[in-house]
């Protein structure tokens, strides 16, 4: 993206801005409708049936894929990047973690289960967890062919022949043993399960309303000059600027964040 | 929207299926770069100056609409739909406050400060802000021009009348508060310009909500529906109390479903 920060702008009347965002609206609401058409066509997509048996283990001991659904038919699994051996969680995961906790209620009332799957042990993810104050569900896959099959976890065999199948593509540069994506599934009333729909790469974007606000804002997301786009992202308890640290001194509010 | 395929879903081989989602893989990247040269748009729009004065409620005291920035250079401002008569605020932007919380802290430090704006007096806002757990900075515009200069309040009248101005037109909105976003700059000189504002559907893609119900089979399933939020609650007014991790899993269907008064876009509260 074409970056903008620090280039002067030119002040106009309310009347000359008005002309400006009007003609601005009518393309953006061009945009909203496309985007309805393609979420018309994502439902359209055939489904694919899930033959093989995979088993997760949980707070609450192993659960099968089936059981994840947790009585409803409709079940979005994000793929966080956290690999068996790392000692925490990928930062741009987590910015997008962020952000599942103020939708589970609202998607739970919708018969949609929204939880992470990694394939680090359990007893790290809960660390994680608590570390980040985060409330959603999240299992382990370790031990499970499901990362490897939905295509975001990697040999090392894989990495170092340059063999690895991501966002739908032969990857030859791809370096790190995981990878970030969404994955959708249907239970229909005889139990069986299907997979609908995964996606990878730029497609997490809209899950982070982080990206969103950044678009709207005169200095975008700012990312030009950063060895990699996303460089500029911490784990929220790892900023310099502890902004929360402030709004807890001054109300003395309950942590809401992990919602 | 029309529905899907859940009547009738095709079930067939992965190599299909493989086919399929590429083809689609290919309009929604089209879609990504679409959103990415509107945003470069965005960023290229005037900016006009503010000139008058406004002056908000906060927890801290009266505070201007350059003290909101905090220290940084740009503020965005959510207008979220709370009336100074009204008991709660809006369910449908309480969707989207829920959201708010995971976003302020990464965009502290992208030099953006992230707040809300109601026009309710400060006292009901902190109240409601407790009860909904939220740690999101929440000011009062009570007694101030700014809700309706950025139009998003509206007058008893105009309500009447069923016709006032949001959105950029003339047009009937059912209620005395509209929700939107409004951005602001502040340059070296301490100068503020308004540099955007977005309404309605605007909103929508701060709701992760709906980035998830646009990949699930049914998706935002509204249809049948008097209007498309109606089946929006407040987080902690919902039948099925879902959380993650269970401290609630318990059977909570036999919880009391309490009416939510105030429909973003169905009707004033109360």
């Amino acid at each position: 993206m074409t970056q903008s920060a620090g280039k002067s702008r030119k002040v106009a009347s309310r009347e000359e801005w008005l002309e400006a965002r009007k003609d601005l609206l009518v393309k953006e609401k061009q945009l909203t409708r496309q985007s309805d058409a393609l979420a018309i066509e994502r439902r359209h997509l055939p489904w694919v049936k899930v033959d093989k048996q995979y088993v997760f283990d949980t707070p609450k001991g192993k659960k099968t894929l089936s059981d994840l659904f947790d009585g409803r038919s409709q079940l979005i699994v994000y793929h966080f990047m956290f690999g068996p051996e790392w000692k925490e969680g990928c930062h741009g995961c987590s910015m997008i973690s962020d952000h599942i906790g103020g939708s589970t209620q609202h998607l739970a009332n919708r018969d949609v289960t929204l939880l992470a799957v990694s394939r680090a042990p359990l007893s790290k993810i809960d660390e994680f967890k608590k570390r980040m104050d985060w409330r959603f569900r999240w299992v382990s896959s370790f031990g499970s062919d499901f990362n490897r099959d939905y295509h975001v976890s990697f040999s090392e065999e894989d990495l170092a022949k340059g063999d690895v199948e991501y966002n739908f593509t032969k990857q030859t540069s791809w370096r790190r043993d995981e990878a970030p994506g969404a994955s959708v599934f249907y239970k229909n009333e005889k139990g069986e399960v299907f997979h609908t729909y995964s996606t990878y790469g730029r497609g997490n974007e809209q899950f982070m309303g982080v990206y969103r606000y950044l678009d709207l804002v005169p200095k975008g997301r700012d990312e030009d000059g950063l060895p990699n786009p996303s460089a500029w992202v911490k784990h929220h308890d790892r900023y310099e600027q502890d902004y929360y640290a402030d709004a807890k001194a001054e109300q003395q509010t309950k942590v809401a964040g992990g919602r | 929207m029309t529905q899907s395929t859940m009547e009738r879903p095709k079930v067939v081989s992965r190599e299909e299926w493989l086919a399929a989602r590429k083809a689609l893989l290919e309009k929604e990247k089209q879609l990504t770069r679409q959103n990415d040269a509107l945003a470069a748009e965005r960023r290229n729009l005037p900016h006009v100056k503010v000139e008058k004065e406004y002056v908000f409620d906060t927890p801290k005291g009266k505070k201007t609409l350059a003290d909101l920035f905090e220290g940084r250079s740009q503020l965005i401002l959510y207008h979220f739909m709370f009336g100074p008569e009204w008991n709660e605020g809006c369910p449908s932007c309480s969707i989207l406050g829920d959201h708010i919380d995971g976003n302020v802290q990464h965009l502290a430090n992208r030099d953006v400060t992230l707040l809300a704006v109601s026009r309710a007096p400060i006292a009901k806002i902190e109240e409601f802000k407790k009860r909904l757990g939220w740690r999101f900075k929440w000011a009062s515009s009570f007694g101030n021009d700014f809700n309706r200069d950025f139009h998003v309040s509206f007058t008893k009248q105009e309500v009447a009348q069923k016709e006032m101005y949001y959105n950029f037109k003339r047009q009937f909105f059912p209620s005395e508060e509209g929700p939107g976003l409004s951005v602001f700059y502040k340059n070296e000189n301490g100068e503020v310009f308004h540099t955007y504002s977005t309404y309605g559907r605007g909103g929508e893609s701060m709701m992760g909500v709906y980035s998830y119900l646009d990949i699930a089979p049914k998706g935002r399933n509204e249809e049948g529906l008097p209007h498309p939020m109606m089946w929006v609650r407040h987080h902690d007014r919902y039948e099925q109390d879902y959380y993650a991790d269970g401290a609630n899993e318990a059977d909570n269907t036999d919880q009391v479903v309490k009416a939510a008064g105030a429909w973003c876009c169905g009707g004033a509260a109360d």
